[in-house]
């Protein structure tokens, strides 16, 4: 599967602006910023200014290192939802556990592809989300659905090998989404042909969750 | 792709809107018409859908080659479902999960047809070997057919040209996914058995179909399908 991802993909630039800078500017400030920053997106110190939405630039090796960072991004934030989810019960309880599990095997998937490239983890807040299991849910529904869109956006802007990878993750994102849903009695699959979204409209939507706190 | 497509202008002949028609009866669907129709603009997945739609000419026969693949996988999933709803042997949360998901498949169908154009192949002739009559023979083989899909759309995205076209499958990808979850959490199946879909090759997927023979006869001459023929 997978695994055999090699990010050979070797973006000369990032690693050497990233040598230059140190770390005088801790990882959770950069990330914080890139999801905070307002018309010019930084996500892994590139710049991605004024992205319209659904537009495709040529994949390249570079692009993948900022996409597979976004998508690491993304993971963090599932993966620690659902391990810091408690009270929870029943069948709801077994999809936090299961989904869990997954979402912690992608981001060691993700950190592995990108190695010394991999953003760090920002810090977490999710509040009565993790504590109250209605809203556990409904948070639930809105992340996985996030996730596909995210992904399919994603899809046209990476290299071939990446895009492998990204389709063997995106597909278990849409069984998630479709789980949760079943479980709160939404149509599992609401539409015939699922949005894609932009980074930029993903990061805007995280960035109004508030989950993110540094 | 900076400003939005008006419907208009890529769905000359109505054949979304006729998509859009199709599916209507599943409610969420029918707002999504609703919001493009409204607006008289589409965005996101539904402008991929539109910037597909109209320019057949702009892709490359690799990719007309995987578009038909996957309208054949297409065509078999929406006979199975229209046909499994109309034997009436399904009930519950099992003929609802029909019913969506066969307005989906055929919605599939009408878009890929749309996207080919001429180049589209025929509806082969299908025999379902008695899973559509028999609601637990639909389940486990929704089951497959749905899980089949997944590893199709996985297995061919990386071998697209066109960025249209690879969007478009894209978005069509995630939605067999969906599928297959919701078909798997009503058989008490795991909805997501692994943290990593594996995808299948077209020779894989051809020799899985194969397998179940419920291919009987080659395409017509045109994709143009008459009244469906129920097989049982």
């Amino acid at each position: 599967m997978p695994n055999h991802l090699t990010l050979e993909i070797v973006d000369e630039d990032l690693a050497m602006r990233e040598a230059r800078e140190g770390t005088s500017e801790s990882r959770a400030n950069f990330l914080k910023k890139a999801v905070f920053a307002g018309g010019t997106l930084t996500l892994g110190g590139i710049a991605i200014g004024g992205l319209p939405a659904l537009s495709f630039a040529q994949p390249s090796p570079s692009q993948d290192v900022q996409v597979l960072n976004f998508a690491l991004t993304l993971e963090y934030l599932e993966a620690a939802f659902y391990t810091q989810a408690r009270n929870l019960t029943g069948e709801t309880r077994e999809f936090a556990r299961v989904v869990g599990a997954h979402e912690r095997q992608h981001v060691a998937f993700l950190k592995k592809a990108l190695g010394a490239k991999a953003v760090k983890s920002p810090t977490f807040d999710f509040g009565n989300t993790v504590t109250n299991q209605a809203r556990f849910q409904a948070t639930a529904v809105v992340l996985e659905d996030t996730g596909v869109a995210a992904y399919n956006g994603q899809g046209p802007r990476v290299t071939k090998p990446v895009l492998a990878a990204a389709g063997s993750i995106v597909s278990v994102e849409a069984r998630h989404a479709a789980w949760i849903r079943d479980i709160v009695n939404q149509n599992p699959a609401p539409k015939a042909f699922d949005q894609a979204q932009s980074m930029s409209q993903i990061l805007a939507a995280v960035r109004a969750t508030g989950f993110i706190q540094g | 792709m900076s400003e939005p497509i008006t419907l208009d202008q890529v769905d000359s002949d109505g054949a979304i809107r006729e998509t859009m028609d199709a599916v209507a009866d599943d409610s969420r669907a029918g707002f999504l018409k609703k919001s493009m129709l409204a607006t008289g603009g589409i965005v996101g997945g539904a402008a991929i859908l539109g910037a597909m739609a109209s320019p057949a000419h702009a892709q490359t026969a690799n990719d007309v080659s995987i578009l038909n693949f996957a309208l054949t996988l297409e065509y078999l999933e929406a006979e199975f479902y229209t046909e499994a709803v109309n034997m009436g042997a399904l009930r519950g949360e099992v003929l609802a999960f029909a019913r969506v998901v066969g307005a989906h498949e055929r919605a599939h169908v009408s878009f890929l047809r749309k996207a080919l154009g001429s180049a589209a192949v025929g509806k082969p002739s299908f025999n379902f070997q008695g899973t559509t009559e028999n609601q637990a023979k639909f389940k486990a083989t929704a089951q497959v057919l749905e899980d089949t899909g997944v590893m199709a759309y996985a297995g061919q995205a990386p071998l697209i040209d066109t960025d249209a076209v690879l969007a478009a499958a894209l978005s069509v990808h995630s939605v067999e996914a969906r599928h297959a979850a919701w078909i798997r959490h009503i058989n008490g199946a795991p909805p997501a058995p692994t943290a990593f879909d594996k995808p299948k090759t077209k020779d894989q997927i051809l020799a899985a179909v194969a397998g179940t023979q419920f291919i009987t006869g080659a395409p017509a001459m045109t994709a143009a399908g008459g009244s469906p023929s129920f097989t049982g």
